[in-house]
């Protein structure tokens, strides 16, 4: 065996003999899954729109205290001291330690989905993704460790100085709260710690687009400014004192990294911009016409339409809340915000019937692309009473199979004019919402024509 | 000469803790570096083996510098230690890989097979000190490094290592050998060097330097 694979695997052992490692790299995280199952059960969804918190907050514990706690223990009582003498490159000891922890903050990752699926939580839609988020976020994170272990003399400032850097991460940073929901100030100083990057990177994976270059650049150069830090400030022995203006090394890159996302024309909540797939997925290929208006649909047409391949109500994508499910109490002021608002809302009353529709089925396409979660799955239902009321029942079905198998047409502008209901304004690419507004046609057309039957539990 | 120093001198701010040391060490000799708590025999130890970089002077380990040295040396210092839960025949494993060396029998002739799988903070301070001696061993080195091994140990652990030095010499080691005991330089040194305040106060065999008298007495003389 290489001295490197025996280093690994000797800091392994050590580690799975020591208790209190066992309970803080595999206990606590497993806790935390509960509270947030707990937190967040309403979730349409359990836990997946949480596992780039839950995940961030594992790497962050792993990294930012065990590793440094085990580095720091080992130079107390000499014995790095002891290796250095050994005829081995120096390098091959923090190698080997470091890939030790990758794995242990791994499987501790790996225990914790597995544990997240057993509470019915679906796979990330990107795993590919998710994994080079979730490297990059733990070799960000395991830098900063290595940068806090050569700093502080012994293991009780280890544990002062990372929870210097993890409370703040998880209060104002975007880890243990969602960034969507800090004020202003909040957020605008969460881009200033790494944690926002590794729950944006994670989070997208998990169930976004799967696309993150920013946030994955963020970590990348975060772990590489952190990583030429600790080298510059690195120490076999407590007695030998670090230069410390090695840590603006470190910081400044925080910084920096801080301006740059604050200077982002794009600097915004994850979309979830995944594939859902085109009309002709939903819609047989041999039944289907070209037809010239929404006058000249069919029930020829509409009986073509597979609806049993549309995303399940109580998914990710498109989810609708059972007609029987009454919202949680927090989430009725927001809920009755939007009912209040819709009747008034000009664009919801525009002359043309097609356009009036694509406007409503809009603000049902806007927090499901957005992720505002709870309320997302509630809100088509007030769309779907709202189309009812306002366009005559003869019409509703001809225009719903219209905008559904022609969802690029007509104007995007209401898009703009969510503020009344309280929604986001999504400046994202225009054509990100013509496929939810499909799904939500499809699904009200399947409840209109009797083939989507939705009955209470 | 497997061990050279020449002018070594080192200083921590304004304070000089070693300065124009000079000495060496040949193959089947036991050197003592005699000297009181403080005086400057860590130090001379920590920059011969390269922890530390002198401000002046030269060190060669069988002709290397010491950081290039480092499979010619075997070491057991102060302030050194072993994670709390790695067993002395793990230990042993992982120091024969580093040094891409074999170790077989260390753990026989050290006295440890008892204790081989046993967790490192469950040993005795003398068990604890002879896997130290067995480490140093592994790679079979021509130096080794000894720095106040004894310090801590109680009468019957002291009296073992000492003959584990003894033998050590008989095998055609050089050893370097820091202590606070003249009895103890006495027993096991071939020469003396007595330091102190960083300095070299006096060099010779133990005879020598006693001079028909007690060598503790003529030490305490010197370190005044």
């Amino acid at each position: 065996m290489s001295a490197l694979a025996t280093l690994v695997l000797l800091n392994l052992k050590l580690n799975f003999r020591n208790r209190m490692a066992i309970l803080y790299g595999y206990l606590f995280p497993l806790i935390f899954l509960v509270a947030f199952w707990a937190l967040y059960r309403n979730d349409p969804v359990p836990l997946a729109l949480h596992l780039g918190q839950l995940v961030t907050i594992t790497v962050l514990g792993g990294a930012c205290f065990g590793l440094p706690t085990t580095l720091v223990g080992e130079r107390e009582r000499g014995v790095w001291r002891r290796y250095v003498l050994t005829p081995a490159p120096r390098w091959l000891f923090i190698a080997g330690m470091l890939i030790a922890r990758y794995v242990l903050l791994l499987s501790a990752v790996l225990l914790q989905i597995a544990l997240a699926l057993a509470f019915a939580m679906p796979l990330p839609a990107h795993p590919v993704a998710f994994f080079a988020a979730f490297t990059a976020t733990a070799f960000a994170f395991m830098a900063i460790g290595l940068v806090i272990a050569m700093l502080v003399d012994n293991v009780p400032a280890v544990q002062a100085l990372g929870q210097c850097i993890f409370l703040p991460m998880l209060i104002i940073g975007g880890v243990a709260v969602r960034l969507e929901t800090l004020p202003g100030w909040a957020q605008a100083a969460s881009s200033f710690f790494p944690g926002r990057y590794a729950v944006a990177a994670l989070q997208s994976a998990a169930t976004g687009s799967g696309r993150a270059p920013f946030e994955l650049l963020a970590l990348a150069l975060i772990a590489l400014a952190a990583g030429i830090a600790a080298a510059g400030l690195f120490r076999w022995d407590r007695q030998l004192r670090p230069n410390r203006a090695w840590v603006v090394v470190a910081l400044g890159m925080w910084v920096a990294i801080g301006v740059l996302n604050q200077l982002r024309p794009l600097s915004r909540p994850v979309m979830d911009t995944r594939n859902v797939g085109t009309a002709a997925d939903y819609v047989s290929r041999a039944a289907s016409r070209a037809t010239q208006s929404w006058r000249d649909v069919t029930e020829a047409d509409i009986a073509s339409i597979a609806f049993d391949r549309l995303p399940p109500d109580d998914g990710i994508v498109s989810p609708v809340a059972r007609p029987d499910e009454d919202p949680d109490p927090v989430l009725l002021p927001q809920l009755e915000r939007i009912q209040a608002a819709l009747p008034g809302w000009a664009p919801g009353n525009v002359i043309d019937p097609v356009q009036r529709t694509r406007n409503l089925l809009l603000v049902a396409a806007v927090p499901d692309l957005m992720q505002v979660e709870q309320v997302e799955r509630f809100v088509p239902r007030l769309v779907f009473a709202r189309l009812q009321a306002v366009i005559p029942p003869r019409d509703l079905p001809r225009i719903l199979y219209w905008i559904a198998t022609h969802p690029g047409e007509g104007s995007d502008a209401a898009v703009h004019e969510l503020a009344g209901f309280g929604l986001p304004d999504p400046n994202g690419p225009g054509n990100a919402f013509h496929p939810r507004e499909m799904l939500y046609a499809f699904k009200l057309l399947g409840r209109l024509s009797g083939n989507i039957v939705t009955a209470p539990r | 000469m497997v061990l050279s120093v020449r002018g070594l001198a080192k200083r921590f701010g304004v304070f000089a803790a070693v300065e124009d040391v000079s000495f060496e060490v040949s193959a089947g000799e036991v050197l003592g570096l005699l000297g009181a708590n403080g005086a400057g025999k860590t130090t001379t130890v920590d920059c011969i083996l390269g922890l530390l970089e002198p401000d002046a002077g030269a060190v060669t380990i069988c002709g290397l510098a010491p950081r290039a040295a480092r499979a010619k040396f075997g070491a057991v210092l102060q302030a050194t230690g072993l994670p709390d839960k790695i067993t002395p025949r793990e230990a042993l494993n992982v120091f024969a890989v580093l040094h891409a060396a074999p170790q077989d029998a260390l753990l026989e002739r050290f006295g440890l097979t008892q204790k081989a799988d046993a967790h490192y903070d469950t040993l005795s301070g003398g068990q604890k000190q002879r896997l130290a001696l067995a480490l140093a061993f592994v790679g079979d080195p021509p130096l080794l490094v000894l720095d106040e091994p004894t310090a801590g140990l109680d009468i019957q652990a002291r009296r073992s290592l000492h003959d584990d030095i003894r033998a050590t010499r008989s095998g055609g080691r050089a050893v370097l050998l820091t202590t606070h005991d003249a009895a103890e330089a006495q027993a096991l040194c071939d020469r003396i060097v007595v330091i102190a305040g960083g300095r070299i106060a006096a060099i010779g065999t133990p005879d020598a330097l006693a001079a028909g008298g007690a060598l503790e007495d003529r030490v305490a003389e010197l370190m005044r």
